[in-house]
């Protein structure tokens, strides 16, 4: 089959329609094409959560594993994509469980933290920007999973309320609850002073 | 209900700056928050500090030229080295 970066999303409605039934009849290579379209995006949603990239390579197998022992009980009734996340998020959760202890200080190498870059070559004011990088990812990663789950998918993944509260399993209040927790934990932990003067 | 103290505009308006800048307040809401952050060097520089922590978390784009590795599959090539999929709760 052809190596993951060269997989493109199933496309229209119907032909991930189609991969989804032959999947659910026990195609492998349709349930392979079918996930693989969103394998990269699951991937770096996994390493936000988990901050661990062998500990992301993982549970991303697991994930997929879910995923297909699963897919015979999938009605349709939200997106693939927002079954498979879910599949994602209660496994990172797990997986933090498992682990017994909140993900590591500084989660992932800020330089895949990227950026929007400074709209200048002033070294100060780039200095700045790396600053802001290292505090955002230390101030995610100290979040508590639900709440670093909010900001992740609503913030970084730029999913909708109704798409991001249903894949962490709860109401959009009680979602919309959670981020602005996690959006003012952050806030806090970074400060007003380097947020203004890096992001302003 | 009677009229908001200068201290519970406060501290009100920054328990509300997330909503603020997602645009979730109602009119009035909104009306208080604006009218509270005029005077209010902190919740002024709250609103500025909110919008920057969203702009810089909305940067951490979602793939950042991260692939996915080339064994995400491996355990279910394993699994169906031995059949299909069965119904399951996931």
């Amino acid at each position: 089959m052809a190596p993951l970066a060269d997989r493109r999303a199933p496309g229209p409605a119907g032909t991930e329609a189609s991969l989804i039934a032959r999947a659910q009849a026990g195609d492998v290579g349709a349930f392979e094409r079918l996930s693989g379209a969103y394998a990269d995006r699951l991937f770096m949603l996994l390493l936000r959560l988990l901050g661990d990239r062998g500990e992301a390579e993982d549970v991303a197998q697991e994930v997929m594993l879910r995923a297909w022992r699963g897919i015979g009980g999938f009605r349709g009734t939200s997106s693939y994509f927002t079954w498979l996340y879910r599949i994602a998020v209660n496994e990172a959760n797990r997986a933090l469980e498992k682990r017994g202890r909140r993900p590591p200080s500084v989660p992932i190498g800020p330089d895949e933290l990227r950026l929007p870059g400074p709209a200048t070559d002033d070294p100060s004011r780039q200095a700045e920007f790396s600053e802001l990088r290292r505090a955002l990812a230390r101030a995610l990663a100290e979040l508590p999973p639900a709440l670093r789950t909010a900001i992740v998918l609503r913030d970084v993944e730029g999913l909708s309320t109704q798409e991001a509260a249903e894949i962490a399993g709860v109401s959009q209040a009680a979602f919309k609850s959670r981020l602005h927790q996690a959006r003012l934990r952050a806030r806090a932990a970074i400060g007003d002073e380097a947020l203004v003067t890096s992001g302003g | 209900m009677g009229v908001p103290s200068r201290s519970d505009d406060h501290q009100w308006s920054q328990q509300h700056l997330s909503h603020y800048v997602e645009g979730e307040l109602g009119p009035r809401a909104r009306r208080r928050l604006d009218r509270h952050a005029l005077g209010c060097v902190d919740c002024g520089r709250g609103i500025k500090a909110m919008r920057a922590l969203v702009y810089a978390v909305q940067g951490l784009d979602g793939l950042a030229g991260v692939r996915a590795p080339a064994t995400i599959f491996d355990r279910v090539r394993l699994a169906t080295s031995g059949g299909s999929p069965s119904a399951q709760d996931v």
